[in-house]
């Protein structure tokens, strides 16, 4: 077909008011804005790509050409996602793509030129209906963005100096830290949705405490003195980004633990920096990627994703572990990639063989798939023990 | 009843779908003709030519809409959907017998022989709201699709004993010269050399190569609305360089050919030489002035010409004959001025649409 620039976006947009109408029940079950901001960003490349590049370079446009743009399309829509840190599950994400994609070419090849009789002489041209798909399409997203910006929470500014703890946080919030803001006796987070950024905690029974809440952020945190764990989560979904957690001199605690949410979609850690404790971040009965962290000096094991757990260990550096550097163990399945593990120490002394300085163990069931991993420099490179498997990708 | 279609082939026809499809029962159209089957003279044509398959791809239809094209029924009918990956790449075309099979389950569904009336309208008048055809009715809308004027014959062959038009029956002499370098010679080159003759192609220039008879761009507004543009002298030059006589490219056409050059059984001339049989591909006549009816209705109504084409609204009609209360329009070739590619299916479904529309905009219907 030879489109008409006006065709072409008229086109689009009658497609995407189809698809913002999946997306909106979709977002609305998900309590999440990313189906409407994935639609948004999908208008915004596709209306990019028409005006600079489509229209200059396809004077006429064969049926299969829609392949090849909707996976340029594709691609450039999840980097963008990516960019604007829009947070949406990729298998979903694709899904809705593919699903807008099948809308328009269906759209476009039988619904349209039955419904408007001149569709494909006009060159996608829709008239009144485009007006009135453009109009529609810009309010949806406009009231969308309106809603999205009222729903915005309030960012609490906590200034530079020491504040006595606890802190409790018990409305969706975004507390800022400003340099040098330190909270003094532990954070506990009794909302969902709220977003902890620079903020050094120091000592508290807890360092940062989240117990049964949703879509916590804590992003550039640092945690030191904590009694029990550096940050606790149970029964919560949380995103950690880019913090430091110092653990010496406390070998009961966990540097990270977050156990029992297995129900809250996948937790991340990311970025983080963690130092003694007993485990240096631990998973129980959850879905978390743990990615690009350095974890050192731990007493149990340094990385451990255990109890049913389900999750990636990737591109982690982590040194001087007592005993096991990453442990996937009890029924757990691990993906463990890219990671560098040195200096494990053994622990077996009193004769416990699972605790001879392994850069990997696999323990009580679990499956592990290691791939790419630098386990040289260690007392041993992998263990498994008690019917547990280990699948090695090249 | 108001709305006449002056012609009863394949453009009239298509015409009458996409009236019919827009709820205009029967009875409430008319189609002046000669033969009620509207591909009688377009079958005849075809067989002349031995053509198999057709040159337009999926939506070269009668259906009042692109969707759904022929493809579709070939998936069915062939249990395969080949035809639809085919219509994806531009690839997929009907043969001349689907083609034909469809045509002929339109005419059964939409009532067409309910609408046909055997007459050759010989002259339409202008009157107040709408136009009166031969004395045969008052008609406010009518849609005039004559049909191509007759056969362009090349003046130094007119009485040559050897000559045969290549759209009249003809066998295949031991030598034959092919006049002219557009799909229909293109075909008579493969079929005199598979009926095992020497062919000699006499053309004045290099033919062009391209799927469809005009540039795609040419079957939308992208390419449409800078040609409706164009003042009345550059638009009847551009249209003449759009109608350059072409045929598509491929191998079907190419791999017999360069066979048959390799075996000295086919060359280029200049002129016409010594072949048995000169086989004139040259196309039809193109001009209103061949058409008595266009001919009369433009003298007696002093429509603007250019370089024998009447100078048409973009979307078909008669600008000078048409208001908000009647439509004069052409299909066809007739209506080049308005869509280059008019005397196709695609441009007779443009033309039909332009019609309706006008139709429905009319303040008197």
């Amino acid at each position: 077909m030879s489109y008409t620039l006006r065709g072409r976006i008229e086109s689009r947009l009658a497609a995407v008011l189809i698809v913002l109408a999946g997306a909106i029940p979709l977002a609305l079950a998900e309590h999440r804005w990313w189906p409407i901001e994935a639609v948004a960003l999908m208008l915004g490349v596709g209306l990019v790509l028409d005006t600079q590049a489509y229209h200059r370079v396809l004077l006429y446009q064969p049926g299969w050409a829609a392949l090849p743009l909707g996976a340029l399309e594709l691609g450039l829509l999840l980097l963008l996602m990516r960019a604007f840190g829009i947070m949406a599950p990729l298998e979903q994400a694709i899904a809705l793509f593919a699903g807008a994609w099948l809308v328009a070419q269906l759209l476009g090849q039988a619904a349209l030129p039955l419904l408007l009789l001149g569709y494909a002489e006009e060159g996608g041209e829709l008239g009144r209906l485009g007006v009135v798909s453009a109009t529609v399409v810009a309010v949806v997203l406009a009231g969308a963005a309106s809603v999205a910006y009222a729903l915005e929470p309030p960012v609490v500014h906590l200034a530079a100096g020491v504040h006595q703890g606890p802190l409790v946080i018990t409305r969706r919030e975004v507390l800022v830290g400003e340099p040098g803001a330190i909270v003094r006796g532990g954070i506990v987070v009794r909302a969902n949705g709220v977003t902890i950024r620079n903020v050094s905690v120091v000592g508290g029974e807890n360092g940062i405490s989240i117990e049964g809440y949703r879509d916590t952020m804590l992003d550039g945190v640092s945690v030191s003195g904590a009694k029990l764990d550096g940050i606790h989560v149970r029964l919560g979904g949380v995103t950690i980004k880019n913090c430091s957690v110092d653990m010496l001199g406390n070998p009961l605690g966990q540097g990270i633990d977050i156990s029992y949410n297995m129900d809250m979609g996948m937790s991340m850690v990311e970025g983080c920096n963690v130092v003694g404790g007993m485990n240096g971040i631990v998973t129980h009965s959850s879905m978390t990627e743990i990615a690009r962290n350095h974890v050192s000096r731990t007493q149990t094991a340094a990385i451990s994703m255990t109890e049913m757990s389900m999750g990636m260990i990737q591109s982690n550096e982590v040194r001087g572990a007592l005993g096991v550097g990453i442990n996937c163990g009890d029924r757990s399945m691990c993906e463990i990639h890219k990671n560098v593990v040195i200096d494990t120490r053994s622990d077996a002394a009193g004769g416990n063989k699972t605790r001879a300085g392994f850069g990997v163990e696999v323990l009580f069931g679990a499956e592990a798939e290691l791939k790419g991993n630098d386990l040289s420099r260690n007392a041993a490179a992998v263990g498994a023990f008690q019917n547990s498997t280990v699948r090695w990708i090249r | 009843m108001s709305i006449a279609i002056v012609g009863s082939g394949l453009a009239g026809f298509t015409a009458y779908q996409v009236l019919r499809r827009a709820g205009l029962e029967p009875g409430e159209i008319v189609v002046f003709g000669t033969d009620d089957d509207p591909a009688a003279v377009w079958r005849k044509r075809a067989a002349a030519i031995r053509q198999r398959e057709m040159r337009s791809e999926s939506d070269g239809h009668c259906r009042p809409a692109t969707f759904p094209g022929l493809a579709f029924s070939s998936v069915r009918r062939r249990r395969s959907l080949r035809p639809l990956v085919e219509s994806a790449c531009d690839r997929y075309h009907p043969t001349v017998e689907e083609f034909l099979a469809h045509v002929e389950r339109r005419r059964e569904r939409s009532g067409w022989e309910r609408s046909v009336r055997s007459a050759r309208i010989e002259r339409i008048a202008a009157v107040d709201g709408g136009f009166e055809l031969d004395g045969r009715g008052r008609f406010a809308h009518v849609l005039v699709a004559p049909g191509h004027p007759g056969l362009a014959w090349p003046e130094e062959l007119r009485d040559d004993p050897r000559a045969v038009h290549a759209y009249e029956p003809h066998e295949y002499a031991a030598t034959v010269t092919v006049v002219g370098a557009g799909l229909a010679a293109a075909t008579e080159w493969l079929n005199a050399l598979e009926a095992g003759a020497e062919v000699v192609s006499v053309r004045r220039h290099e033919p062009r190569r391209m799927p469809l008879n005009v540039p795609r761009e040419y079957f939308s507004r992208r390419g449409l609305a800078g040609f409706h543009r164009l003042a009345d002298g550059e638009h009847a030059a551009h249209l003449r360089e759009l109608l350059t006589p072409s045929y598509p490219l491929g191998q079907r056409f190419d791999e017999p050919l360069e066979r048959a050059v390799r075996e000295g059984r086919f060359r280029v001339e200049q002129s016409v030489n010594g072949s048995a049989q000169v086989i004139c591909a040259t196309g039809f006549l193109r001009g209103f002035e061949h058409d008595p009816l266009l001919a009369r209705l433009v003298a007696e109504h002093g429509l603007p010409t250019v370089d024998g084409w009447i100078v048409l609204a973009p979307d078909g009609a008669v600008a000078s004959l048409s208001d908000d209360t009647r439509t004069l329009a052409l299909a066809g070739a007739a209506s080049q001025w308005a869509f280059p590619a008019a005397d196709t299916l695609a441009g007779a479904r443009y033309v039909a649409h332009g019609f309706l529309r006008r139709i429905t905009s009319c303040r008197t219907r």
